[in-house]
């Protein structure tokens, strides 16, 4: 009997599996991926090499890339983009940390109160998500971004935009600055030569501006693992649940089982109410079927396999919210076409960006050409300059909203990819119990019956319609004020990668799955912790900062409740994922 | 009422079988004579699918990022340089689409046989349809056992299908000509039309698919082939602009520049760059608040 069983090791599980670790618990984490020990030795830099979303070591499948992989429907012109193992998807993420804004938690009194999701607000104040807040930034830790050129170019921009800069954390109305990242800033010769000779630990710290953020983070090279600058939870939270007994006085190190897909999570019926008693996985090797029993199974498999795994376990859904109210932050793509240098290939994912409440964000994106050219290419507006598929706009960028296809796409990518800058549009989109996660009725596979992820863009609520369109708007403004010769807007189709509130959190029992405490409504003694258990989208800033920081209180919150704990935050010493301690142990342990 | 025999060979016709039964690929394996001609192996008919499957994204290919390839010539729209066809696209979305969507053997099985029924009744009219070889035949005949085998159908052959019969939807006279793909013959505006016709919303032609399934799977095939049809062309340009072509899986090694990053001027770095430009107004820390 373990006391809790955390299922996934995404963004949200390593983080509840530290802070437990860190106050003795007996944790078990189950991954259905693999956990890369040795990045250097089985990944490359390359675009298809790591992302392809059915080939790469970046994609949704089993530790063992020669499997097919794993099948979800999506029933829609749309991508879902998953990623399996330790450090889901952070591995492919950018680091950007903005906080959610003020206004989709309870207690807000600003002038625009108003005009965010009101009725799926978080189900307490800001002023309470503070501290966690604090600690997820301190934890990680969380800076302010240098600027390459691509940076440069899109704040100048934003100069033009006549909003002000915004110099502190929280965000009080439209402005724009530097990311605050998840990456460790450049140091010594990183960021200031080519020359890999020199990019080496310790010689070159933190990020060396390769451009690969979308590719893993494994650099500066020969630095430990949790120095290096991204700071994905394989990076991260996972070298330190995995050391804890080294840096937390009392501390116990997790253990970490990968290629373990859960496919149950059992249930029995105690003193009149459902209570969670353990889970079962299946071994991706060998096929072996193995059962644990904890005091506490915490959920933490993302927006899409919650869902999944809750049905396949044949839980209670007695207001048919489970899956439900899935957003994605409705993303649209805004690309300039430039004369000067644009620096798109070169330097983080993303280091600037223009927060734009209540309507959501824009932020340049700097990425290699395959992810460049699948860009341009999807769109519900059909193909440019040969049809709409109902849609394909007009506005102030150029020509239609739509496709790149043949001699335009070679035309475009032809300008050369350091030419081109991206801007991604957020859109703060409503909670809507149309856009769920539920089960396909194709035939399962392996672990049981798949998810089936629907979204009905096209019917979305009015105000997510018309926050997207404020938001391209501002994206087109910025992108002439930083020079662009010519600007155009994809109107992409549902990109399912900002994933959030599919199994929320929420003060009404009748639209949520959890209670204000992380709590499932109807099964005791478990706990979702990870994007899905967000109770909107945050309101259109990245999710990983906030979904890390609700980790961290949902991790106090069954502490207190179920292990006759104190709470911690703000009364423990705070260690840095950084910390030589960490680096020390993980190498004795050879991880 | 149509008859059925001529709707069946029209169909035939359609999915590109034509073009595979008039192809000097075929001539020397299969029987011109009727249909009661001795029976087609079934490993020859994969490998012939194989090459119907090909063609056809070979014309996808062009279309996406067109280059000095036939392909590019016959849709109207080659240039001097290389395209997707030189960046190996083709082959990397078949290797793609059979071996790594991780979709259940009876789903595809279900959308091939969906295909292979219930849109033969669609009324196209084909010209040249009397003159349809025998060979067309012995092919149904094996393409019909192949489905009512357990075999693995791949992925590849109902979405090439798929395009191949709105090709022919687009432009009845593709199911004659250059190529073994009706599809790869269209030009550009109707393979552009094409994709127009799988892709609009009130299009019932990928709806028809699913008349002859059983509920649930009903709407499930035709989505899937739907997304499927619709990502092929994300799949493409991203094929073409990464390192596919020029990449080494064994020893994880380029043997060359990539076509694509040609075409994009991308300068590879894997360790990193002098890109760094200091801090926006020299901010190294904002507030905590």
């Amino acid at each position: 009997m373990r006391d809790v069983i955390v299922i996934g090791a995404g963004a949200g599980g390593p983080v509840v599996a530290k802070e437990l670790a860190a106050k003795g618990l007996d944790v078990l984490v189950l991954e259905a991926g693999p956990r890369r020990a040795d990045p250097r030795s089985e990944w490359t830099s390359y675009e298809n090499d790591a992302n392809n979303p059915l080939t790469g070591f970046l994609r949704f499948g089993p530790a063992d890339r020669s499997k097919p992989a794993w099948f979800r429907e999506t029933p829609q012109n749309s991508f879902l983009w998953q990623v399996s193992g330790v450090g889901g998807t952070t591995q492919h993420y950018f680091g950007n940390s903005p906080r959610a804004y003020p206004g989709v938690f309870e207690g807000y009194e600003g002038r625009d109160k108003s005009r965010y999701d009101v009725d799926h607000l978080f189900p307490f104040s800001y002023e309470e998500m503070l501290p966690y807040f604090q600690r997820v930034e301190d934890t990680t830790p969380i800076s302010t971004a240098a600027m390459g050129p691509n940076e440069a170019l899109f704040l100048k921009g934003c100069e033009t935009t006549g909003l002000p800069v915004q110099t502190q954390r929280t965000t009080t109305g439209p402005a724009y600055r530097p990311q605050e990242n998840a990456i460790l800033q450049p140091g010594g010769h990183a960021g200031r030569t080519r020359d890999e000779n020199l990019l080496v630990y310790p010689e070159a710290t933190g990020c060396t501006m390769c451009g690969h953020c979308f590719q893993g983070c494994m650099r500066p090279a020969r630095a430990p693992r949790n120095k290096f600058a991204k700071r994905s939870t394989d990076n991260s939270y996972m070298p330190m649940a995995l050391t804890a007994d080294v840096w937390a006085e009392g501390g116990k190190p997790v253990d970490l089982i990968t290629d373990a897909f859960v496919m149950q999570i059992h249930t029995e019926e105690v003193g009149g109410e459902t209570t969670a008693t353990g889970v079962t996985w299946r071994d991706g090797a060998s096929g072996d079927i193995h059962r644990e029993d904890a005091k506490v199974v915490v959920m933490s498999a993302g927006c899409t396999e919650n869902p999944r795994l809750w049905f396949n376990s044949g839980l209670p859904n007695p207001n048919d919210w489970v899956g439900r109210g899935y957003t994605d932050h409705y993303f649209d793509w805004v690309v300039g076409v430039f004369d000067e240098d644009t620096g798109a290939s070169r330097g983080v994912g993303s280091g600037a960006r223009l927060d734009f409440p209540p309507h959501g964000a824009i932020m340049q994106v700097g990425i290699p050409p395959a992810i460049a050219s699948f860009a341009a290419t999807f769109s519900d507006s059909g193909i440019r300059g040969h049809y709409g598929n109902g849609r394909g706009g007009t506005g102030p960028w150029d020509g239609d909203a739509g496709r790149f296809v043949g001699p335009e796409l070679k035309e475009l990518m032809g300008n050369g990819i350091d030419r081109l800058m991206f801007i991604l549009v957020m859109t703060d989109d409503d909670v809507e119990a149309q856009n769920r996660a539920t089960l396909s009725a194709l035939p399962g596979d392996e672990h049981g019956a798949v998810s089936k992820v629907e979204f009905h863009h096209r019917n979305r609520s009015g105000r997510t319609r018309n926050n997207r369109e404020a938001l391209v708007r501002k994206a087109v403004e910025v992108q002439r004020g930083a020079g662009a010769r010519k600007v155009f807007r994809l109107d992409w189709p549902p990109l399912i990668l900002h994933v959030q509130s599919s199994m929320r959190m929420g003060r009404s029992a009748e639209n949520s799955v959890l209670d204000p405490t992380g709590e499932a409504r109807w099964v005791k003694r478990l706990f979702i912790a990870d994007n899905s258990a967000m109770s909107n989208c945050a309101g259109g800033p990245n999710p990983t900062l906030t979904s890390q920081a609700l980790s961290t209180r949902t991790a106090e919150k069954l502490y207190t409740k179920y292990f006759d704990g104190d709470p911690f935050v703000g009364h423990d010493d705070l260690v840095v994922s950084t910390d030589d301690r960490i680096s020390k142990r993980l190498q004795e342990l050879d991880l | 009422m149509e008859d059925p025999m001529i709707a069946r060979r029209s169909f035939l016709a359609r999915i590109g079988l034509l073009g595979l039964a008039s192809s000097g690929l075929a001539s020397g394996i299969l029987s011109a004579g009727p249909a009661t001609a001795a029976p087609l192996d079934l490993g020859v008919l994969r490998q012939l699918l194989q090459t119907l499957s090909l063609d056809t994204y070979k014309g996808l290919a062009a279309f996406v990022v067109p280059g000095d390839d036939a392909y590019s010539h016959a849709q109207g729209t080659a240039d001097g340089t290389p395209g997707a066809i030189a960046a190996k696209a083709p082959q990397f979305l078949m290797d793609s689409l059979d071996d790594f969507v991780g979709l259940p053997d009876t789903t595809v099985r279900y959308a091939t046989q969906a295909l292979a029924t219930g849109l033969a009744g669609s009324n196209v009219d084909v010209p040249g349809l009397s003159l349809l070889p025998g060979q067309v035949l012995a092919l149904d005949n094996a393409l019909t056992k192949l489905l009512a085998t357990d075999e693995t159908i791949p992925l590849s052959l109902p979405v090439a299908g798929l395009l191949n019969l709105v090709a022919t939807q687009v432009n009845p006279a593709s199911v004659n000509g250059l190529f073994v793909s009706p599809f790869a013959r269209l030009s550009f505006a109707d393979k552009a039309k094409a994709f127009e016709m799988i892709e609009t919303t009130e299009s019932g032609l990928v709806a028809k698919l699913d008349v002859n399934l059983p509920e649930p799977l009903a709407e499930t095939v035709s989505g899937v082939l739907k997304f499927v049809a619709g990502a092929v062309i994300e799949f493409t340009a991203w094929g073409t602009y990464s390192e596919y072509a020029a990449f080494d899986p064994k020893s994880k090694t380029l043997d060359g520049r990539p076509v694509g990053w040609k075409l994009a001027h991308y300068d590879h770095r894997a360790e990193g760059y002098d890109s760094f430009r200091g801090y926006y107004q020299g901010r190294k820390k904002v507030s905590h608040a």
